[in-house]
């Protein structure tokens, strides 16, 4: 864990500076601290007031439609505009989650651009930057790969404009990397493994033999630590080896054949988006699987019709979100019809968390009743029950995660399967609060509100 | 491509337009994100131009350099808690001087394709170094966050540029004194020769340049810029990204380049223009989604297709071309026609080089040896099994005028590339006024007095007449390396002298101002001796100079190099037998590789063993004025 | 880990590797050593291949159909090119040639996702070689090893072509002087259209061949065109068998790395490449004097 004292001191002494400055458009400020008064009475902050002065509000999203995270991020996508048009119309499911909305977000209309971020940061940051100069964005949001989260971060709190994390399964995006302005809903990789690791456990028993394959950046290194972690403390299982792979790998030959030579009885793949689908085909060609057994701990959107259900067979992956659910929970059931007639296939969980993100947002900003973006953090961080699709939820102020359910499913048996995408079976729903870290744990420093 | 203009007006109009841009760009709808990203993409393409466009090597692994300036300026933001954010940038970019200069010694030691593909692998080294190895100084895959944002300490106040229009500023300035530095270097010798390695390399050497370290400096100049401006992405985005380093980031600023015109500076800056605005524009304007890169892709082909020297370039054709119909065609060197006029034009040119004696004192490597002034013995020369040159024993005396005939195969070219140190020789020793020059290197050899004109022309193409006398100049008057990348051309003092001079003896004064591309075969001939002239050579190769000339031509040449002759030493090779006995004092004949004989001209002409090379077999003795009377 | 299950398959991965890089740049070498134009859409062919072979499979269900229509799509695409763009550029400047390339790299690649969106899509290898071989003492997949077979045969073809027809001689003879060729009275136009062609061809086939064990996606010749320019490299510009054995000991230097740590292995194969080119830059099969 690196050490973000001293840098968050240098940057609040900065954003100290900074108070006191024209921004855009230029008005002359008093240097000072500014203090919770009336919205009304505030100095312009990031693109408040600018950006809610007129009928509409404008939202940026950037995610990836050319890339590895190419199919995932149409997925996401398709979940944000459901909810831009349930919003804008007053839904009930929009209703059931954020109560006060009548239609639009504070009677205004959302509006959203969206840009292709290829899963690069660099070009998310440039793309949300010209969100916020031309559109004058209040809401920024997008991101597949955790390294555009994190860098998303860092904007919206340089900016001041609200950032909602898009899929982000690094524990840094809520850890070390965390900013007042960001806040994510998704679960993670500590949350990951903790719910996954006692059902392993449970199935398989202890002192078992892992081989890990990590894609080399934060969500990856993270996850396989959290994973790792758990198991090794737990149940004392052993990583034999871990290959790490450049994200976008054309060919994992190489690592296959270590891990096939490892002796290692399970493979826990981290790997996402076509990596995952990838390297699970090529590890089949190669005879890892089915002799080792397959662990997803952060479940791909769309790996199962990809690689295959006799490959999905009996695997045990941690996700967020599964469309069986909505036997359980009313709220699912609304969401997966809606977007069934409107797309013509279930939701995966990567459209369930950037639906939930807008709905969660609209909430925050109804119960604050201004755009103004201190307060509206204020109300993301005042204790109360939300709805969600997954059940009662609510936001941890001290990193803003929501504290919600992960939910295990097992691959079903292709012989099991009901209708053509009926995958995975919901094995068990873990309750967020028991599996998360404490707030410090991974070193949160949120910054300042202004 | 760059004349000399008014002094500053270039300069002049780049800050009118600087700061007419935040006036007039935003009722454009351009956002001041993409204006900031097009400057910082123009000061990075301005080193990289001065590397490509004006010096001609075309390196894929600029990333390199933009990363670690990039990177060291942000480090020392962030981690480090440095707080001025000029002098960050300004350790970054010399951090990235630094490393260009290491990498250059690597990269340049090839040319071409393999110099760019050097330079690919060098750019994805250091990006998966970023990645793996230095990720705790460099946040690995997440880059550095938190960049902060420059402020202006000026007394009674403090100005802090932050994001949007309030960064144009900075930016802004950090640009404009890119390019006055850049103009300065390409309008001094230093940029003088960086075009005359692009034109012809082998020549710029030949002349007496170094121009293996003005690559280098060339090199070291691109990653300057190139570390600066990436320690101004980092600042203008708040995040140093790792895709600075990618391969993608060098690719980009190549093609940006190759719109907006190379050799032109102002290219990549409309380059980068065209680029981001076209992206936004596809994406956002026409909704294209996944398809805008589809888009780009068509047009950056019919861009590369139709303009050949990119946007800039174009607009300088549609100049030229409108400018031709309105002026009268400037008359060409009229053929003269034979009879009268030839005489009055032979007068015409003996006179012009009566007076024009060389204005500087010749070069020596000893300027009081009384020795023969080149002793070349037992020079062989082997080309894998082919002997060209065998056990060779040549001296000239000083003042000597000698001729080399020989059949051809006889390995006369090869004996003068070695004789010039352009190929070392296999064995043998070459003194050349008491100074052993075996194994030298071309350019010192020339540096010494000896050099020579080739035998197909070796000029600089794209440059005019007199631009091409001064590149030959400026190595005599410089010597084979300086650095004065911010003086100026004119203020050299001899410069003009000696180029006026050698411009006279060679009879091209007139024709001073027109390219290369735009002289008939003869002008461009005397060109060729006029550049080896130019470096005031004590001893002068002269490699067959009367080849494919017309017989007036041939005539008027040879008066020429009597001319010329005068106070120096020259050794001619032709196979024009009357020019060159006419001309020379003694005469050598080579034949397959070996000295055949050696003599007077009349002692050359009635050998049997000459006859016999030459006509193939002979009975009896022939008598030459006889059979040609 | 390096235990000798594990040298052993590594090599093998190398020879499969090796193999289809060395039929890749073949294709690449003798583009560069005839036209002298680097073709840096070479691996956007390989993909185009890949792509057009899996249409043919999926309208006719047979594999062999499938690689026949990658082949010769690419044949038709390479000499269309050729037509049509690259010979405008014989005469400009080596930059301009890379960058037409470069774009029609661009345009190829995002074509295709245009057309068949980045969702990856698979060819299943053929019946006769689907599943895993044991070899005794480790399993390896029986695909990968039929490719080194089938390359091997790619090659032969090839190099049977090139040394033993009377078009082949015509091909070397450009590779070495194209206007000697000129002058001797030969149609260079067309060779040059024909060079373009087979190269083509090669990236093509090997863009097939390869589809079921990679699985396809339009930015799957992005990294096989890197690898592709250090096996030229190191074989010798111009030279197929330079090709061949470059794209072996590509292939072997990668797995080898890899047994180790396979984040360095392309960090290995580029630190080759310039050494070899700081040493003998002709390559290892190459003749000096060809930059």
């Amino acid at each position: 864990m690196r050490d973000r004292n001293s840098n968050s001191n240098n940057s609040g002494r900065r954003e100290f500076m900074r108070t006191g400055l024209a921004v855009a458009g230029g008005l002359a400020l008093p240097a000072g601290f500014a203090s919770r008064v009336l919205a009304a009475d505030q100095p312009p902050i990031g693109t408040w007031p600018a950006g809610s002065q007129g009928d509409s509000v404008f939202i940026g999203i950037a995610v990836p439609r050319t890339g590895t995270y190419a199919v995932q991020g149409e997925d996401e996508l398709k979940g944000y505009e459901l909810a831009v048009e349930h919003i804008n119309e007053g839904h009930p499911l929009i209703k059931a989650i954020s109560p006060k909305t009548k239609k639009g977000v504070l009677g205004k209309t959302v509006k959203y651009g969206v840009a292709d971020s290829a899963a690069k940061p660099n070009d998310a940051v440039q793309a949300q930057q010209r969100f916020i100069t031309e559109n004058k964005a209040i809401l920024l949001t997008g991101s597949t790969s955790s390294a555009v989260a994190v860098a998303l971060n860092k904007l919206a709190q340089r900016e001041k404009v609200l950032y909602v994390a898009g899929i982000s399964g690094s524990n840094d995006t809520t850890g070390k990397d965390c900013v007042r302005y960001g806040f994510r809903q998704n679960f993670y990789g500590e949350t990951a493994a903790n719910a996954l690791g006692p059902v392993l456990l449970k199935a398989f028993g202890k002192n078992k033999k892992a081989a890990f394959m990590t894609p080399d950046y934060t969500y990856g290194h993270t996850v396989t630590k959290s994973m790792n972690d758990f198991l090794t403390k737990n149940g004392g299982w052993t990583m034999v080896t871990n290959q790490v792979s450049p994200l976008g790998a054309p060919d994992y030959s190489s690592y296959l054949t270590n891990i096939a030579n490892s002796g290692a009885e399970f493979l826990i793949n981290v790997n996402w988006g076509h990596d995952a689908v990838l390297s699970t085909q090529q590890a089949k060609q190669f005879g890892i699987l089915p002799k080792m057994k397959l662990v997803i701990p952060y479940q791909i959107p769309f790996l199962a019709p990809e690689v295959g259900p006799d490959v999905t067979e009996g695997v045990y992956a941690a996700t967020d979100f599964w469309w069986t659910l909505e036997d359980k929970y009313p709220l699912a059931k609304m969401f997966v019809e809606a977007f069934q007639k409107k797309y013509n296939y279930r939701p995966e969980w990567g459209a369930e968390n950037a639906y939930m993100e807008f709905a969660l947002w609209a909430e925050a900003v109804e119960h604050a009743g201004t755009f103004y973006p201190p307060d509206v953090i204020k109300s993301y961080e005042s204790p109360r029950k939300l709805n969600s699709m997954v059940g009662e939820v609510e936001w941890r102020a001290a990193d803003h995660q929501l504290i919600r359910p992960v939910i295990i499913v097992r691959g079903k048996k292709p012989g099991d399967m009901k209708n053509k995408e009926d995958f995975w079976e919901v094995t068990e729903i873990v309750p967020g609060a028991g599996v998360m870290q404490k707030p410090d744990a991974f070193g949160c420093n949120l910054g300042a509100y202004t | 491509m760059m004349r000399t203009q008014r002094p500053g007006r270039v300069e002049l109009l780049t800050a009118i337009g600087l700061v007419l841009v935040p006036l007039i760009l935003p009722y454009l709808g351009s956002a001041p994100n993409t204006v900031n990203r097009i400057l910082v993409w123009g000061l990075f393409g301005i080193g990289f131009d001065i590397l490509f466009g004006y010096t001609g090597l075309l390196s894929f692994g600029q990333s390199a350099l933009y990363g670690t300036g990039g990177f060291v300026a942000a480090y020392l933001l962030t981690r480090a808690g440095f707080p001025y954010v000029w002098l960050a940038l300004i350790i970054g970019m010399v951090a990235a001087a630094v490393v260009g200069y290491l990498v250059g010694l690597i990269a340049l030691r090839r040319t071409g394709i393999y110099f760019a593909m050097i330079t690919v692998a060098i750019a994805e080294v250091f990006y998966f170094v970023e990645f793996n190895p230095l990720s705790e100084w460099t946040g690995g895959e997440n880059g550095l966050p938190g960049v902060p944002t420059p402020s202006l300490y000026l007394g009674f106040t403090t100005i802090h540029f932050t994001s949007g229009w309030s960064l144009y500023p900075f930016l802004a300035a950090c640009y404009f004194i890119g390019i006055v530095v850049a103009l300065r270097i390409v309008r001094s010798p230093v940029g003088a020769i960086f075009r005359a390695i692009r034109e012809n390399p082998l020549r710029a050497a030949a002349v007496g340049h170094n121009i293996h370290a003005y690559k280098l400096a060339a090199f070291v100049i691109a990653a300057a810029y190139a570390g600066l401006a990436g320690g101004l992405l980092g600042v203008l985005q708040a995040f140093m990204p790792p895709e600075a380093f990618t391969f993608d980031t060098s690719g980009q600023l190549v093609i940006q380049t190759a719109i907006g015109g190379r050799g032109t500076l102002f290219g990549p800056l409309l380059g980068a223009a065209v680029w981001l605005f076209l992206q936004d524009f596809l994406q956002a304007t026409l909704g294209l989604g996944a398809a805008w890169k589809l888009v780009l892709g068509l047009v950056f082909v019919l861009l590369v297709v139709f303009l050949r020297h990119g946007i800039i370039g174009g607009f300088v054709d549609l100049y030229r071309f409108v400018k031709r119909r309105k002026a009268p065609v400037e008359p060409r060197e009229a053929a003269p026609s034979p009879g009268v006029a030839d005489e009055q034009a032979a007068h015409a040119v003996a006179a012009k080089t009566a007076h024009a004696q060389p204005a500087r004192r010749l070069h020596h490597a000893a300027s009081d040896y009384t020795g023969p002034i080149l002793q070349a013995t037992g020079l062989t020369k082997h080309y894998g099994g082919v002997i060209a040159n065998a056990d060779i024993d040549f001296t000239v005396n000083a003042g000597e005028l000698r001729g080399i005939i020989g059949p051809n195969g006889a390995g006369k070219s090869t004996f003068f590339k070695m004789l010039t140190c352009e190929v070392p020789p296999t064995s043998g020793k070459i003194v050349f006024e008491g100074r052993d020059i075996t194994g030298m290197s071309v350019t010192d050899v020339c540096q010494l007095g000896l050099t020579k004109s080739y035998q197909v022309n070796q000029l600089f193409n794209r440059l005019t007449v007199r631009e091409n006398v001064v590149i030959a100049a400026l190595a005599e008057l410089r010597g084979k390396f300086k650095l004065d990348m911010l003086g100026s051309v004119a203020s050299i003092p001899g410069l003009d002298e000696q180029v006026s001079s050698t411009l006279a003896l060679v009879n091209l004064t007139r024709r001073r101002d027109t390219p290369v591309s735009e002289l008939a075969y003869g002008e461009k001939r005397r060109l060729e001796v006029g550049l080896a002239l130019a470096s005031s050579p004590a001893l002068l190769l002269l490699d067959e100079p009367l080849a494919g000339m017309s017989p007036v031509e041939r005539g008027e040449t040879v008066k020429l190099l009597k001319s010329i002759a005068q106070g120096r030493t020259m050794i001619i090779i032709d196979h024009d037998m009357d020019a060159l006995f006419e001309l020379a004092e003694r005469v050598t004949v080579l034949q397959e590789g070996r000295v055949l004989v050696e003599g007077t001209p009349d002692e050359i002409k009635r050998n049997a063993k000459v006859q016999e090379a030459y006509l193939g077999g002979v009975h009896g003795v022939i008598d030459v004025d006889e059979a040609l009377a | 880990m390096i235990s000798w299950s594990n040298f052993v398959s590594q090599l093998f991965n190398g020879l499969a590797l090796g193999a289809l890089l060395a039929l890749i740049s073949s294709g690449l070498t003798i583009i560069y050593g005839t036209l002298g134009v680097l073709n840096l859409a070479h691996g956007a062919m390989f993909m185009l291949g890949g792509y057009a072979g899996y249409v043919a499979y999926e309208a006719s269900g047979s594999f062999i159909v499938a690689v026949i229509a990658g082949t010769l799509f690419l044949g038709i695409v390479g000499v269309l090119m050729e037509r049509v763009v690259i010979r405008h550029f014989y005469s400009r400047p080596h930059e301009d040639q890379l960058l037409v390339t470069f774009g029609l790299a661009i345009v190829y690649v995002e074509g295709v996702r245009f057309i068949f969106s980045s969702l990856s899509k698979t060819v299943p290898p053929p019946p006769l070689f689907t599943g895993i071989t044991s070899l005794g003492f480790m399993v390896y997949p029986t695909y990968r090893l039929a490719v080194v077979g089938i390359v091997a045969v790619a090659l032969l073809a090839l190099f049977l072509v090139l040394y033993r027809t009377r078009l082949g001689m015509i091909v070397r003879a450009g590779i070495e002087d194209s206007v000697m060729v000129d002058s001797l009275g030969i149609n260079v136009d067309r060779v040059f259209m024909v060079v373009f062609g087979i190269g083509a061809m090669a990236a093509g086939f090997a863009g097939i061949v390869n589809a079921p064990v990679v699985s396809l996606t339009p930015d799957v010749g992005e990294a096989i065109l890197v690898q592709t320019f250090v096996v030229v490299v190191i074989g010798g510009v111009g030279s197929f068998t330079g090709a061949v054995l470059g794209g072996l000991i590509a292939g072997e230097i990668i797995s080898i790395t890899s047994m180790f740590n396979p984040g360095y292995a392309y960090v290995m194969l580029f630190a080759a490449m310039t050494l070899v080119l700081l040493v003998r830059p002709q390559g290892l099969l190459g003749t000096r004097g060809r930059e």
